[in-house]
């Protein structure tokens, strides 16, 4: 056989229409995945201020005029802020639910309804979200 | 075919370490998420309300293994995704070798912060 | 239709016109006329054939992945339609050897015993792996898409390259080994019911690599082991018989870099898999085997 043809990837993301419960569980905990790292490396950054602030006069910090304080008010007044804020709890849920589910999966727990209890972990990151909104957006106004 | 037998490696115990933090971190992320946003709420943060809870050994001890866990498992999901992407040879190594010194520094900076919070002289 | 491709005829007249002019017997001229005129009635056949078809209500519309290396004319790939009357009970094997026989003989597949035993017809059918002889008609949406595997190089239509896929069956070693034989020379290596039930499922495997194909994992590292593969580990390394030395052996061999830790537990070969075979849980009691040795040895 002298020649074939190589068609490459063409399950790609073309095709996701036919992507099942599994895969879409992957996609999902991968991006929310990327999001959290991403997240982690930011809060850091932006808790460091705490360095610089520990240095600040009592009086400063009772009155919280250090800087520390300062970043996280003008932060949390922003209401894009606060509406990332929610976005975050959304995928940290997600990531965690379905992180369970994996747990399990990787114990050997419940295998055959591993469709279901993706999209149960859909469903409960959906209600937890929206539950939380509330919480979230308190005193942004 | 071998030369497959030869690259026996440490995956395994870089699986279970990725099941073990994460068990950890669906725990710990929950009460961390809990504590700061539902107990206390997002606008009134301040130093000193950081620095009281800090000032805790046990919340201390917990707020760094978070971090080292969290470090862990995320970084080392990153490195898994790569590898899935069919990331080998130098770049591998290269991306490898970056990921530990991100790691590093965002230890390094995460403890300092949390020792400014607990008045240890270190930071 | 466009089964046929213009070139092909040129070429064919180019042939005839040759032979005349080398050899000018009238027994040949005679057989090719006889030739060119069943030719004529075959086409006419068919061109009658396809009308029906595509007029009765009761048809089917396949559309078919062509591609072939060795004709000029179609080494660019494309889709072929063929509307196949409808029968109760049909397949998608069924279809496709109608369209062959009935519409373009060219057509290739591969298929051998028809009920879903000798894994060779897995094919892509409206972008899901399936067995073309155990998948009905009647369950599909119109028109159905058939396409070769994907990520695996395409010989000639439908049929793909299986070389790589048996490369990494051979890995694992299917085949059973001991170093534990009974005491006397001519005893049977009798395996327990349970054990039998353990391994039942890995054992059904008929080597369509419809799970590799629908592997995520094993499109992007050509060196992963795959589902099938894992799976054969997976028979033998719980076969009790075997021993705890070629045990640790074989978990060796599926902890290899490439091997089980691979895995992203998509489920897409266990949702494939025309067998039922639960791979993924497979897969996964590997891993924690391997695990539990690993911790074992420190």
């Amino acid at each position: 056989m002298s020649q074939s043809y190589n068609r490459g990837l063409i399950e790609d993301f073309g095709r996701w229409r036919e992507f099942s419960a599994g895969m879409w569980a992957w996609i999902f905990h991968k991006f929310t995945g990327w999001v959290l790292v991403g997240y982690l490396f930011t809060h850091i950054a932006v808790l460091s201020t705490a360095i610089p602030a520990a240095g600040a006069e009592e009086a400063v910090l009772q009155a919280g005029d250090d800087v520390y304080t300062q970043t996280i008010v003008t932060l949390e007044e922003l209401l894009l802020v606060r509406i990332l804020e929610v976005g975050l709890l959304a995928v940290a849920v997600f990531h965690m639910l379905n992180g369970t589910r994996l747990l399990l999966v990787d114990l050997g727990i419940g295998l055959e309804s591993q469709d279901k209890s993706f999209y149960a972990s859909l469903v409960l990151t959906g209600a937890i979200t929206v539950a939380s909104v509330p919480t979230f957006i308190a005193g942004a106004f | 075919m071998a030369e497959r037998y030869s690259s026996f490696s440490s995956g395994g115990n870089m699986w279970l370490l990725q099941r073990l933090t994460a068990a950890f971190l669906i725990v710990v992320l929950a009460f961390h998420f809990f504590l700061l946003h539902f107990v206390h709420h997002a606008d009134e943060v301040s130093f000193l309300m950081s620095a009281g809870r800090m000032e805790t050994l046990s919340y201390y001890s917990l707020m760094v293994l978070f971090l080292l866990t969290a470090t862990f498992h995320g970084v080392n999901g990153v490195y898994n995704a790569l590898i899935n992407q069919g990331l080998t040879g130098t770049k591998r190594t290269v991306v490898k070798w970056t990921l530990i010194v991100a790691s590093v520094v965002l230890i390094v900076q995460g403890i300092r912060t949390a020792n400014a919070w607990a008045g240890i002289g270190l930071f | 239709m466009s089964t046929q491709v213009p070139k092909q005829t040129d070429e064919s007249s180019e042939n005839a016109t040759d032979a005349e002019t080398t050899v000018p017997s009238k027994g040949d001229a005679r057989r090719e006329e006889k030739r060119r005129r069943a030719a004529e009635r075959r086409e006419e056949r068919q061109a009658e054939e396809a009308e029906r078809a595509a007029a009765a209500e009761d048809t089917v519309e396949l559309k078919v992945f062509r591609y072939d290396p060795e004709v000029e004319g179609k080494q660019e790939p494309r889709f072929d339609t063929f509307h196949v009357p409808f029968e109760k009970g049909m397949t998608v094997l069924d279809a496709l050897m109608y369209s062959r026989d009935t519409y373009d003989s060219s057509l290739t597949f591969r298929h051998s015993c028809r009920q879903a035993i000798c894994g060779s017809d897995a094919m892509f059918v409206n972008g899901t792996q399936h067995l073309a002889c155990k998948t009905q008609i009647s369950e599909l949406s119109e028109p159905i898409r058939v396409e070769p595997l994907p990520h695996a190089e395409v010989t000639k239509d439908l049929v793909v390259d299986m070389e790589h896929f048996y490369d990494q069956m051979h890995a694992v070693e299917p085949y059973f080994q001991t170093n534990e034989l009974p005491d006397g020379e001519l005893d049977e290596q009798r395996q327990t019911r349970e054990n039998r039930e353990k391994v039942k499922m890995s054992t059904r495997c008929i080597w369509c690599a419809a799970c590799m194909s629908s592997c995520n994992i094993a499109a992007g590292d050509n060196e992963y082991l795959g589902p099938a593969a894992i799976n054969k580990a997976y028979r033998f390394a719980m076969d009790e018989r075997e021993g705890e030395e070629i045990k640790q052996k074989r978990l060796e061999i599926i902890e290899q870099e490439h091997g089980v830790w691979r895995c992203q537990t998509q489920f897409s070969c266990t949702v494939v898999c025309p067998k039922d075979i639960p791979l993924t849980e497979h897969i996964q009691e590997l891993k924690r085997e391997a695990v539990k040795s690993n911790l074992k040895f420190w």
